[in-house]
């Protein structure tokens, strides 16, 4: 279970990186953290002839809040941004998100910027950065490009970067205060990929929620925010039959195939359940903070 | 084949060996280094047998590759105690029978040395937390969790006496 | 029984239960630990030898095909690479691999004509290092003609022609087919008031340790011996085995064993790995080490469990008294047969579980599939059949109202009638079956969960309370592995085991063991049996492994036998040893030996204050000073004895089978006792409390023991909710993998599982010592089911089937839901 073999390069500068993934065309791939890329290679299923190490990038490792926005490096572990003060104050969602990825170790090394570069459809981050409105910043020969986190992930492992561009930071806009939020998920164990993971943020104003956000892993190909579900909340009032329904249109809206760990039938129960428990959960944190 | 030289500061020495960039660190602390306290379980980073630490942090090392660890500072499980001066966290793992058949273990134990020195006074639920990403086919877990709670009260008796 | 004629051979018990104890009985710490926890346990992958070379396999991606043509060019060429066999090449230097069935099923380390099951090896390769090897194995062009992939053994079976994994055994798939029958069934069945009837599903799950299986193999071409480094048990039993393979004289293939990390039965008798390893050290003249992979291991260890369907009925009568049980079981035994249907013989010494139950019946077919082939894994078959009569138990008092303890406990088998044969023929040597059902509904706290679950249900919540009480058979015998065959084959009889133990001039010992570690604790067991018998300091002990040229007789550890074995062993050897030593000091104290005894590392005269010689001055006089003593031969040179004890009590089976003889006779009884909570949404099992009660007879470390209860029941959760081989229609395995396979972690396994023990010892080993090292994993499935079960009563969910992943579960709660 040994890796194939490549040539190896360090990169000591982002221009570096991109240079050398521009001169060396495809098959070449960006070396993060490698906790999604060296198991895909150990088990053969990732064969690139040039790994590009950007890992020591340390200048990319960064977490801050700057003019309302949660500013991450593409280099950032998991744990420098599940332990950060600038997360939690800004993006608290985040955080509780977190607590749902991997393992400590793991979390050590992988970062941010690979884990959505490699848009694993069962991962999480992909999911909780849509609904947070992120946005991303690919640096290419010929500068840098901003992409909403709707338009970056195109399918599942396949996203807007170029093979000769590289992602540099994500952005957050910070959650509005009083916003009530929640991420739940199903997997086989704590910290494996979910089979179905749910993410909801809404706010509610004058007892009507807007500002809904709300998606779903496992409940098709790929990760996928719910617009008809959010359109269905928006506005309304937020009573326990609204979110049942809603939760039923989440799973018409649902179009999962079977796997080895779960058949669609299940995954449609995992949606109705975790969709019904994150607006419900969602609603109930904005009552606790008053702001209803 | 092209083979390159790697130098990596494992427990305080300097190693160095021409090694493919592919070699994983796994192998270079095993092979090259010929410590073989870390274990390999399944080389797909599940299972936590083959975890060090890099600066500090714990790490798989069958998810890195030796290359990439260059001027990191690596630190394995015979960085810890020796026998007749076992490290308070393994007089704890022996005293609780925190291991079976020892192939988890050196992984367990710079997991539970990294988690102790960030929370030197952790509830079982933390404990469960921090191993959750190491496995153990021979314990069932529950005697792990003793020892890391019973490591943590002798690292904190031993920090009082120093 | 009715059968009282039936001989039981006289106890060889020699050291009584009950005594008092200094060592044995205690939570000694293990001598084992201290190099394991400094990373210096020397296991097969730590084995490095100069000029040593590694290997790769080239697996097989189909699971049943022909091998049309192998190119290997390609990869001889790649720089790096020494060799690179076909099983043409392996099969001019090595014969089949040993099998204990008969007629043998043939099974080549490597491939010849056509591949069986994905992951089957098809070439080997030998390189500079395991990366190179690997890159190799990709380069070799290989043409296969697939033939029909067999997947599920019920269509099996039935397939003729090319469906067939193996022509050369007739045109079939079907390895074995028998029916046995113990007792008046048909009578018992027509006189039945009540008949329960059940189809139940145990899934093929598997040992799989974090360690895999590994070996350095030498070739010195000089002496034309092999020297095999390999993490395998049961060497100094079948090990000479491999030579036959490997094409030499027994004498000239030394195993010299490596401790195992975790083995399960997994590694009770490597042979392809070594057999791999030794073939290539042969055509390269330089050493070379093969160690699975993960993926090796998943796909090809030759070690998967079982994996069988069963039809069941249980007959009552009008008192509810279980009279009679009938099944019909399919096996689905892979590609190979290489313990033949062993599991079954395991199976049989208990399959009536603690109950007294006058007839049963198993119809049993073996079939061969493409898959992995069985081999062993914890219970070695008998945990399916303790999942299968519980799962009866609780299906008669589900559907007729009967309460799942007292009607257990009113078809116990009495302590007063033990020994107690069950109609198989076996024999149960003692037990308490009601005192450790007891014990456990007390330490549960049995009737406030109930009332607990009563008050959670009224907030919609699901919680059940398990219950299991079943069978630990321990200290396996030989017979059970040809003794189900139409014709016996090699019907061996003995499955001893040896230790030699050696007193060195200055006092200390060293043990020498047959079987090395592989998680259990053989050390510490023989370390604080042998202190107890010459009231030795442990500290002066030490613990070592034959190889097998140094080897005496010895099987190994494996139905739970190692430690009731060794003790035997250790007893026999110390008692050599006091001998001697009393015959020394008796001449240098001037007394006469029966005058003497050991206290406290000394020998002394009774009653005569300060004649006395320490241990370790009676040894220095055995070794250097033969003429202080007379001129006979009791008193030469040397303090060491070797030994070897023979199982405690077995009998011949009968010519018709109908008997199967005293093979598996020191039973060991548990009664697990789970509470869950069930998510009914998303069928998500969470463990509230754990209960686990167990009678070994006779404790000779707690600590350990509770370690392999909890370590056996993590296991047997996985086996119960998590883990199963899924093979697809085109026998591709697809869950070859950690992340897919799903072992236990910390946060699947109940925080605390309680262990408690009732004490029942046993009256033919020495002490009263029992095997206890499978219990956990052959308690807990049962009593998972019976709890999932319990707790899903009110949608009326049946059990009958295992792994109860999260998703099969929410199915079935699904599928009542739609019903009601």
């Amino acid at each position: 279970m040994k890796p194939w073999p490549f040539e190896y390069h360090r990169a000591n500068s982002i221009e570096d990186a991109i240079a050398t993934l521009g001169r060396h065309g495809e098959g070449a791939r960006l070396l993060a953290g490698g906790q999604s890329l060296i198991p895909m290679m150990n088990l053969g299923l990732a064969t690139p002839d040039l790994v590009v190490d950007v890992g020591n990038l340390s200048d990319l490792a960064y977490v801050l809040v700057e003019d309302g926005v949660l500013r991450i490096g593409a280099l950032a572990t998991h744990n420098t941004i599940m332990e950060a003060d600038a997360s939690a104050s800004a993006c608290p969602m985040l955080v509780v998100a977190y607590h749902s990825v991997a393992h400590h170790t793991i979390r050590n090394r992988g970062t941010l910027g690979g884990n959505i570069c490699h848009a694993d459809p069962a991962s999480e981050m992909p999911l909780v950065l849509t609904l947070l409105d992120a946005s991303m910043v690919i640096r290419g020969a010929r500068g840098e490009r901003v992409v909403a986190a709707g338009n970056f992930f195109i399918d599942a492992f396949e996203t807007e970067v170029e093979p000769a561009e590289m992602l540099t930071e994500i952005r957050i806009p910070a959650q509005a205060a009083g916003e009530g939020y929640a991420f739940e998920e199903m997997s086989q164990r704590k910290g494996d990929f979910a089979i179905v993971s749910a993410g909801c943020r809404l706010s509610i104003r004058k007892g009507q929620m807007t500002n809904v956000r709300f998606g779903l892993t496992g409940a098709g190909a790929q990760t996928r925010r719910m617009s008809v579900v959010e359109a269905k909340l928006e506005g309304a009032g937020p009573d326990d039959r609204l979110l049942a329904e809603a939760a039923e249109l989440a799973v018409v809206n649902s179009d999962p195939s079977d796997d080895i760990h779960a058949d669609a039938a299940y995954r449609l129960d995992l949606v109705r359940t975790m969709s019904r428990r994150v607006l419900a959960a969602a609603v109930r944190m904005t009552a606790k903070q008053g702001a209803l | 084949m092209r083979t390159q030289k790697v130098e990596l500061t494992i427990n305080g020495t300097t190693y160095s060996g021409h090694v493919e960039p592919r070699m994983l660190l796994s192998d270079f602390i095993r092979q090259v280094a010929r410590l073989t306290g870390t274990h390999v379980g399944c080389e797909h980073g599940v299972c936590g047998a083959c975890t060090v630490q890099i600066d500090g942090k714990t790490a798989r090392s069958c998810l890195t590759f030796a290359v990439q660890a260059e001027g990191h500072d690596i630190r394995t499980v015979e960085a810890l105690g020796k026998q007749g001066a076992l490290h308070p966290i393994q007089e704890a793992f022996w005293e609780k029978h925190g291991l079976q058949c020892g192939y988890c273990t050196p992984g367990m134990l710079m997991r539970a040395e990294e988690f102790l020195a960030s929370n030197p006074t952790p509830s079982r639920e933390d404990i469960i937390e921090a191993i959750s990403g190491n496995l153990c086919r021979c314990t069932g877990y529950q005697t792990i969790v003793d020892a890391i709670e019973h490591a943590a009260t002798l690292l904190k008796s031993q920090t009082a006496e120093a | 029984m009715k059968d009282q004629t039936r001989r039981i051979p006289a106890s060889r018990q020699r050291e009584k239960p009950g005594q008092k104890t200094k060592w044995i009985g205690t939570d000694m710490k293990r001598v084992e630990d201290p190099r394991l926890l400094t990373g210096q346990g020397r296991y097969a992958d730590d084995v490095s030898v100069p000029g040593m070379l590694h290997a790769a396999t080239l697996s097989s991606p189909h699971a049943h095909a022909r091998i049309i043509s192998i190119d290997v060019s390609k990869a001889r060429a790649l720089p790096g690479v020494v060799a690179v066999m076909t099983g043409e090449a392996v099969a001019r230097l090595t014969g089949p691999l040993p099998c204990f069935s008969n007629p043998p099923v043939e099974q080549r380390c490597v491939a010849i004509d056509r591949v069986r099951h994905v992951g089957e090896p098809v070439a080997i390769i030998a390189a500079e290092s395991r990366y190179i090897a690997e890159d190799a194995a990709r380069l070799i062009e290989v043409e296969y003609e697939p033939l029909p992939a067999m997947n599920d053994p019920r269509k099996a079976m039935h397939a003729i022609g090319e469906g067939v994994l193996h022509p050369a055994r007739g045109d079939t798939n079907v390895a074995m087919h028998r029916n046995f029958s113990f007792g008046d069934v048909a009578g018992d069945f027509a006189r039945a008031t009540r008949v329960v009837k059940r189809s139940l599903r145990w899934a093929r799950s598997g040992a799989q340790p974090l360690e895999t299986c590994g070996a350095v193999s030498e070739y010195d071409s000089a002496t034309g011996k092999f020297t095999i480094h390999v993490n395998s048990s049961m060497y100094n039993y079948v090990g000479w085995l491999l030579a036959v393979t490997l094409g030499v004289p027994v004498h000239k293939l030394n195993i010299i064993p490596t401790i195992a990390g975790g083995s399960f039965g997994s590694k009770l008798f490597i042979h392809k790995v070594p057999v791999i390893s030794a073939v290539l050290a042969r055509e390269t003249g330089r050493p070379v080490k093969y160690l699975e992979d993960r993926s090796d291991n998943i796909l090809a260890c030759d070690h998967h469990g079982s994996d069988r369907f069963y039809d069941c009925e249980l007959a009552l009568d009008h008192n509810d008294k279980m009279i009679s049980m009938r099944c019909k079981v399919i096996d689905d035994y892979g590609a190979y047969f290489q313990f033949d249907i062993g599991h079954h013989g395991n199976a049989l010494s208990q399959i009536t579980g603690p109950y007294q139950i006058g007839s049963v019946e198993a119809d049993i077919t073996a079939v061969m599939t493409n898959k992995c082939q069985q081999g062993a894994y914890r219970g070695f078959g008998s945990e399916v059949s303790n999942y299968v009569m519980e799962r009866m138990v609780d299906a008669a008092c589900s559907e007729f109202g009967l309460d799942p303890v007292e009607f257990r406990r009113k078809n116990f088998i009495k302590p007063e009638q033990f020994p107690y044969f069950i109609p198989t023929g076996n024999l149960y040597d003692s037990g308490n079956y009601p005192a450790v059902l007891d014990k456990a509904l007390q330490m549960l706290d049995y009737d406030g969960w109930r009332n607990k679950q009563k008050e959670a249900r009224k907030e919609g919540r699901y919680i059940g309370i398990g219950l299991a009480t079943c069978q630990e058979r321990s200290v396996f015998s030989a017979t059970e592995f040809w003794m189900l065959n139409h014709e016996a084959g090699f019907a061996l009889t003995s499955s001893p085991e040896g230790v030699k133990v050696k007193i060195d001039p200055t006092g200390n010992a060293v043990i020498t063991l047959q079987a090395p570690f592989w998680g259990n604790s053989p050390e510490t067991m023989a370390t604080m049996i042998l202190a107890e018998h010459l009231t030795m300091d442990p500290a002066n002990i030490s613990v070592t492994y034959a190889d097998t040229d140094s080897g005496i007789a010895g099987t190994g550890p494996g139905g739970s036998r190692f430690t009731v074995m060794v003790a035997g062993a250790i007893v026999s050897a110390s008692q050599v040893i006091r001998k001697k030593l009393f015959l020394l000091a008796a001449h240098l104290l001037d007394a006469d030996p029966s005058e003497m005894e050991l206290f406290d590392g000394k020998v002394r005269v009774k009653g005569r204050q300060g004649a006395e010689k320490s241990i370790a001055d009676l040894a220095m006089m055995a070794h250097f000073f033969r003429l202080s003593f007379p001129d006979t031969p009791e008193f030469d040179t040397g303090l060491d004895a070797s030994c070897t004890y023979d199982h405690p009590l077995t009998t011949m089976p009968s010519e018709d089978r109908k008997d199967l003889g005293i093979f598996y006779p020191i039973m060991g009884h548990m009664c697990h006792m789970p509470v869950v909570e069930i998510d009914v949404e998303t069928g998500k099992v969470k463990f509230l409390d754990y209960v686990a009660v167990h009678d070994c007879g006779t404790i000779v470390n707690p600590m350990t023991l509770a370690g392999h209860v909890r370590g056996g029941t993590a296991q047997g959760i996985g086996s119960a909710i998590y883990e199963e081989y899924k093979y697809a229609d085109d026998g591709q395995l697809l869950n070859a993998n950690f992340a897919d396979y799903i072992l236990p972690s910390v946060n699947e396994v109940p925080p605390n599982v309680r262990v408690g023990h009732v004490v029942t010892p046993s009256p033919f080993t020495e002490y009263g010592i029992k095997g206890g090292g499978e219990g956990g994993r052959m308690g807990a499935p049962p009593a998972i089911a019976s709890a999932i079960e319990d707790a899903l009563k009110p949608f009326g969910v049946k059990a009958d089937f295992l792994p109860l992943t999260p998703a099969k579960l929410r199915g079935l709660i699904r599928q009542a839901t739609a019903n009601q």
